[in-house]
């Protein structure tokens, strides 16, 4: 920890979902299962009692396998889920890039979805209209801009996902995953905007399964196994945890997501 | 309260362009786009007058200015609602994304559909005007009955809304509901038609004094009486109190069941 103002604080945070199979969905499941119901109720704990701090300008990386609670994490401290127990201290704005471009709309334009991505992720009208060209000019759209996105390639429809987010300027930036993003001359596009966004001492978290990215970028690392945070701290010292994880335990991989 | 009209101020931007976006797609690709806003009642206009006002003589005078008086306020609500049934679950993508407040998206379904119905009345003026039926100076009160319709339309789309996330079943049963609402309400009739040891039932009708306005103030030239007024908004605030306490009690679970 460099100093008390940290930017994200989880407190014992648990995050428990009731599993989707149990979950009915129609009134005529609910009547069938009504007699079943209480004792055939299954929870999901998701994140167990976690706790930690990141401080203002950190970049701190997120490793687990898949199921592990990784995006859980992302989506607690974005304020899309609502932790179910625990607390969770955020301060600052947070643009999280964590489905991307899940507010486009297909039948409008590029740029009528750069006003609209924009407004959802806080921004007001006049300061998407300052960012768009910029914007544009970054995903490199050319005339594209102006069709409906539907006609896009899946490699300009991210770009453009990509380009609004991070214009959005926020105080923490939350990427999960999504550094696929086009061809090697955009991701590396990519990487030096979210580089910059550290130089310019914003906080970012990062979900990845690529170590050498965690290695190469990332302060500090969690690593989240089960739901729980197994370890924390030095990234060359968490991600030789991780192989050893990976390689001696046979971990069940949980079934779907 | 206080907190609805926060978020309605600090959404204000974003609410107006989801309302405008769903405009913009309900009509994107059709050669005359937003002209449809205009021509669809229109059209409607144009079929009633000539059933009956040729075909089939009804013993109302300007049968079509009588019906469409309360069709077009009845058309608003129905939409509306069908609209922002959906508006949650349909929108199910963007809550897990970002955090946003929920109350954005049925409200956005609701002012686009309010634009929807006040471009709605001007074919019912030209139509006025067309089968010169008089302009009563009672037009200057239909901001209250409309005031009074929004309310409750916006109170029963956060309602419906939240149960539709945890029961699909809901967008079909507002459907049948909204078929046996609009026989029951006095729309195509007037409830003098109906016998008068039935008129309870018809007073049961939340939405009965906010169509009564409509009818009166555009059909026959008249206000209506202070009961009946204060009856059409009690029904409106109601309405949004409830629906807007469920809707607040359930909001913070929705983004586990979309």
């Amino acid at each position: 920890m460099r100093d008390d103002s940290y930017c994200i604080e989880f407190e014992d945070v648990s995050q428990v979902f009731r599993l989707i199979r149990e979950r009915p969905d129609t009134l005529r499941e609910v009547f069938a299962k009504v007699r079943h119901y209480s004792s055939r109720h299954q929870k999901f704990e998701a994140l167990k009692h976690i706790s930690f701090r990141i401080g203002k300008g950190e970049m701190v990386g997120i490793i687990g396998r898949n199921g592990s609670g990784k995006s859980t994490i992302l989506k607690v401290a974005a304020g899309v889920y609502t932790a179910t127990s625990g607390n969770v201290r955020v301060r600052g704005t947070i643009a999280p890039l964590i489905e991307l471009g899940a507010g486009f709309h297909h039948e409008l334009t590029g740029r009528e979805n750069i006003l609209l991505n924009g407004l959802l992720l806080g921004l007001t009208k006049r300061q998407v209209m300052e960012r768009e060209e910029r914007i544009i000019e970054f995903a490199e759209l050319g005339d594209f801009i102006d069709s409906p996105i539907k006609q896009y390639s899946s490699g300009m429809y991210m770009r453009l996902a990509f380009s609004v987010a991070t214009e959005v300027d926020p105080d923490i930036l939350i990427i999960d995953e999504i550094l696929g993003v086009g061809d090697a001359g955009f991701k590396q596009k990519c990487f030096e905007r979210i580089l910059n966004f550290r130089r310019a001492g914003k906080t970012i978290l990062l979900v990845s399964h690529d170590s050498s990215t965690i290695q190469q970028y990332c302060d500090r690392v969690l690593l989240i196994h089960a739901g729980e945070l197994i370890a924390e701290g030095a990234p060359e010292r968490v991600l030789a945890r991780y192989e050893e994880l990976y390689t001696h335990t046979a971990v069940p991989v949980p079934v779907g997501q | 309260m206080r907190r609805f009209f926060g978020e309605l101020y600090t959404y204000r931007e974003l609410i107006w362009a989801l309302a405008l976006k769903e405009l913009r797609v309900r009509y994107k690709r059709s050669v005359l786009g937003f002209f449809w806003a205009l021509l669809n009642p229109a059209l409607l206009m144009l079929v009633l007058t000539l059933v009956f006002g040729t075909l089939m003589r009804i013993g109302v005078p300007h049968y079509s200015v009588f019906l469409l008086s309360v069709l077009l306020p009845w058309t608003f609500f129905s939409q509306a609602l069908a609209y922002s049934v959906e508006s949650i679950v349909g929108n199910g993508g963007l809550l897990k994304q970002v955090r946003v407040a929920k109350l954005v998206f049925p409200v956005a379904a609701l002012v686009s559909n309010i634009i929807n119905f006040l471009l709605s009345l001007i074919p019912l003026l030209l139509l006025i005007a067309a089968l010169r039926f008089p302009f009563h100076w009672t037009w200057i009160y239909l901001p209250v009955p409309m005031l009074a319709l929004f309310l409750f339309t916006l109170g029963a789309a956060f309602f419906f809304a939240t149960i539709n996330v945890f029961y699909r079943d809901v967008s079909h049963i507002v459907q049948i509901l909204l078929t046996a609402w609009f026989y029951l309400s006095p729309i195509i009739y007037s409830i003098d038609f109906v016998p008068s040891k039935y008129h309870w039932i018809l007073r049961l009708n939340p939405l009965l004094y906010v169509l009564n306005g409509f009818r009166l103030s555009i059909y026959y030239g008249m206000l209506p009486s202070w009961k009946s007024v204060a009856m059409s908004l009690a029904c409106g605030v109601v309405s949004l109190v409830v629906g807007l306490s469920v809707f607040r009690r359930y909001e913070r679970s929705f983004v586990y069941y979309v």
